[in-house]
């Protein structure tokens, strides 16, 4: 039988409470040089040409020519400084100097013309603006190329800032070998965690620790609470683990940094252009002026949400001008009804013996949280009189009726930095474009028209091309623009001099360092 | 033990009266939104309180009762008549047409019917059924996930009832089949699977809880408790009365109607309804013999 006197218990007490220690200190002394930032998905083996791995870790591994910098300016990258010839149709790359890939494999000219020649040209590639009008690649010299390009495509050098596949990869790099010349090398991938270390011959600045850890926590809640727990030290970007303001408001409280900047992500309320309840420009007029966007960026939002009437927010570059966001109107709506047509009041309305009655298409899996903001937006528009019924549905159903726009209305948002504006107006807005399951926002003939023009053209007119467009979906209430989220992150107080990454896409790092 | 059977049923019961006099427990519109009254603590005005768009916790959860209770009685009622109707003719027909239903009856019973009520939900979400609401596509998708269970039982009473002398008797002298099958063995089908579907009902109730949970089947602002869950899920570090008040209400009730259906199969119902049951045992006892002496005469 097992004898505990006071000297036995007080040891194993001792001895217990060691043990439970050890593992902590032992973890804060293996992870001193490690920054632990949640990723929601595995991160795979980031091939550049297939859309399977997450798009949150590309940027750290493989460069770009061209860098996003503040409000979508063009920093040099792998390229130090490029030129466009006056007719649009060539554009010349100087490409850094003294540059390899992490396998030894140096980047110059050749390596930049087997890196484009894998997209540029290629059909799967075609809503590259760039990839569709790419006619050859010269090389000019060892450290010198020249896209040459079948028509001007004004927004080039913005496509050459987005994730893939448009970055370099090593001509060496076996199948699978994520082998780039960014500031971090990918020592490992699971479906668990990826972990990368320092490129210390990176060209750029270093990062000032030695490894990252990007660890998969699909849950919102799980990441908070390993925040909590410091087995994290970072989780936010709506592209890599996205933070809920809720949650940031609860991590606020308990020592946690929260960093809030302006998105350049707008959240809409799409009406389908082939519904015939939606085509009745009274009805989206209705609904337009029915909603309280400030409510709904407060209350769903907890104010980490800016209001928007605007396609595009002032954070993308040629956003157009700003539209002063109204406030909740009830009876203007109920006006707007009247005055196409439609006979009632809060209780109902109807018009040539139709009710108005509308479907509201909601999934969870694609949107998280969306069926709350349905939910708030049904209840608004319920005291306008418009009957909204809500239809939750999963991911598939979602990805098969946007497409075909089954639905009256339902949720979209627009790409953000570094895709827009050309990407969600090419992609969105044009009755032609292959959007696959995400659907498009709002499509008409008189619409497509526009985009083209403002998609292929370039300098001064630029700017008032796209503001014809926006002029004409504002007009034309074509698409209801709700709030614009801002990019949201909260940091573990072992973490100094975190800065938000240059998009949502990319991993922060730069700055950063640990205590 | 005398004394639990009447604590068992208190919230069974509770939730069914609940469901019928709902319209006049709920003190607000359920539905009603109040941007001022966001996540409130329970108080005179707000019995337990208010959600994240401000409504009202208590009548939300009194609307959810009614929601649950409805659908269940839908489906209840759907599915003991398919599987009522379908075991009993495989059981009186017998036969190919018997090795027939009971394969597909089997087939049926060999998937969990949660499962099958997911992939029908999944099913119906295609356009060629959006003439459907999300709530009547979750009753049909329950109804033909949950029948069979019926139908086996039903089946199983039929060819046992078949081979009684009284049956038999019936038969030579001229009984029709429906007179047989109507007078007969329908109430011994009835007096079993209705016991049986009794006890289902908290298992039904878990079900709806379950896709509204999973976002597929009551749609708001209809209050439902599985879908009151997963939404208050997003608040559960501020406000965890969002999560606990219909956790436990569902908890409650399921486990109410399951005890009472293990006291069904135990026979330890309580005495009220045992009486009840005994006396319409009884009844049907009667029936028979008044049955057997018309033959006999």
């Amino acid at each position: 039988m097992l004898k505990l006197d006071r000297r036995s218990f007080l040891a194993t007490t001792a001895g217990l409470s060691f043990l439970t220690v050890l593992p902590r200190i032992a973890f804060a002394d293996g992870h001193a040089d490690t920054l632990r930032v949640a990723i929601a998905g595995e991160t795979g083996d980031l091939d550049l040409l297939q859309n399977v791995s997450t798009l949150s870790s590309y940027s750290a591994v493989f460069d770009a020519l061209i860098h996003y910098g503040p409000g979508g300016a063009l920093e040099p990258g792998l390229a130090t400084a490029w030129t466009i010839a006056e007719d649009g149709l060539s554009i010349s790359f100087d490409l850094r100097e003294g540059v390899s890939f992490t396998d030894g494999t140096p980047f110059d000219a050749t390596a930049a013309e087997w890196n484009l020649k894998r997209w540029m040209g290629v059909a799967d590639f075609s809503w590259i603006g760039i990839a569709d009008a790419f006619d050859s690649i010269v090389i000019d010299a060892p450290n010198k190329i020249t896209v040459k390009l079948k028509r001007p495509v004004p927004a080039a050098l913005l496509e050459l800032i987005i994730v893939r596949p448009v970055r370099f990869l090593s001509p060496k790099a076996a199948a699978g070998q994520p082998i780039g010349t960014g500031p971090w090398i990918v020592e490992s991938y699971s479906s668990t965690e990826t972990v990368l270390v320092r490129n210390d011959a990176y060209w750029g600045d270093k990062p000032a620790f030695g490894r990252m850890e990007l660890k998969v926590v699909p849950d919102e809640l799980a990441r908070a609470n390993a925040l909590r727990a410091g087995e994290l030290d970072v989780i936010g970007g709506d592209w890599v683990a996205a933070l809920s303001p809720r949650r940031a408001q609860a991590l606020a409280g308990e020592g946690m940094t929260i960093v809030a900047e302006p998105g350049t992500a707008t959240t809409i309320l799409g009406f389908s252009p082939q519904s015939p309840m939606m085509q009745d420009k009274a009805v989206r007029d209705a609904i337009f002026l029915g909603i309280d966007r400030a409510a709904v960026a407060t209350v769903l939002f907890e104010g980490f949400a800016d209001p928007t009437v605007d396609i595009f927010p002032a954070t993308v570059p040629t956003a157009g001008s700003r539209t002063p966001v109204p406030a909740r109107d009830v009876a203007a709506a109920q006006a707007a009804l009247t005055a196409g047509g439609w006979a009632g009041d809060a209780a109902g309305w109807t018009k040539d013996g139709t009710a108005l009655e509308i479907a509201f298409l909601v999934s969870e899996e694609s949107f998280p949280g969306s069926r709350r903001i349905a939910e708030m937006i049904q209840g608004m528009l319920m005291e306008v009189g418009v009957k909204t019924n809500i239809e939750t549905v999963d991911n598939a159903t979602m990805h098969d009726r946007r497409p075909k726009f089954d639905y009256d209305l339902t949720f979209f948002g627009t790409y953000g930095a570094p895709y827009d504006p050309h990407g969600s107006l090419g992609a969105s807005f044009v009755t032609a474009s292959d959007t696959g399951p995400d659907g498009k926002i709002y499509v008409h003939p008189d619409l497509d028209a526009l985009v083209a023009t403002a998609l292929e053209t370039g300098g001064d007119a630029r700017e008032g091309a796209m503001q014809a467009v926006y002029d004409w979906l504002r007009t034309n209430t074509a698409a209801c623009p709700l709030v614009v989220t801002q990019r949201l992150w909260a940091v573990h107080p072992r973490v100094a001099g975190f800065t938000l990454p240059a998009t949502d896409y990319d991993l922060p790092f730069k700055g950063i360092t640990l205590g | 033990m005398k004394n639990w059977p009447w604590a068992i049923l208190a919230p069974a019961f509770i939730f069914v009266l609940i469901g019928i006099f709902s319209p006049w427990l709920m003190t607000h519109d359920p539905a009603a939104q109040d941007y001022g009254a966001l996540l409130k603590g329970p108080s005179w005005d707000h019995w337990l309180g208010t959600d994240y768009l401000g409504r009202d916790m208590f009548s939300r959860i009194i609307g959810g009762a009614r929601t649950s209770l409805v659908a269940m009685a839908f489906v209840l009622v759907a599915a003991l008549a398919i599987g009522v109707v379908i075991g009993s003719f495989a059981g009186y027909v017998g036969g190919k047409t018997e090795l027939v239903l009971i394969s597909v009856i089997d087939i049926a019973l060999a998937l969990p019917s949660l499962v099958i009520a997911l992939a029908l939900m999944g099913v119906f979400s295609g356009e060629n059924f959006n003439w459907m609401s999300d709530y009547w596509k979750m009753v049909v998708a329950l109804t033909l996930a949950w029948w069979a269970n019926y139908a086996r039982m039903s089946r199983a009473v039929v060819v046992a009832e078949l081979q009684q002398p009284y049956i038999e008797a019936a038969r030579v002298m001229g009984a029709s089949h429906i007179w047989i099958f109507t007078r007969h063995i329908l109430p011994h089908v009835l007096g079993l699977v209705v016991v049986y579907a009794s006890a289902d009902a908290g298992a039904l109730v878990l079900a709806i809880a379950t896709l509204s949970f999973l976002g597929l089947g009551v749609a708001p602002p209809t209050p439902e408790w599985g879908q009151m869950l997963v939404d208050g899920m997003s608040y559960i570090e501020e406000n965890a009365a969002l999560v606990i008040i219909p956790g436990l209400a569902l908890t409650a009730v399921v486990v109410s109607f399951n005890l009472l259906g293990e006291a069904f199969a135990l026979q330890k119902v309580p005495r009220a309804v045992r009486g009840r049951l005994l006396a319409r045992k009884k009844a049907a006892r009667a029936a028979e013999e008044i049955a057997r002496q018309e033959v006999e005469a």
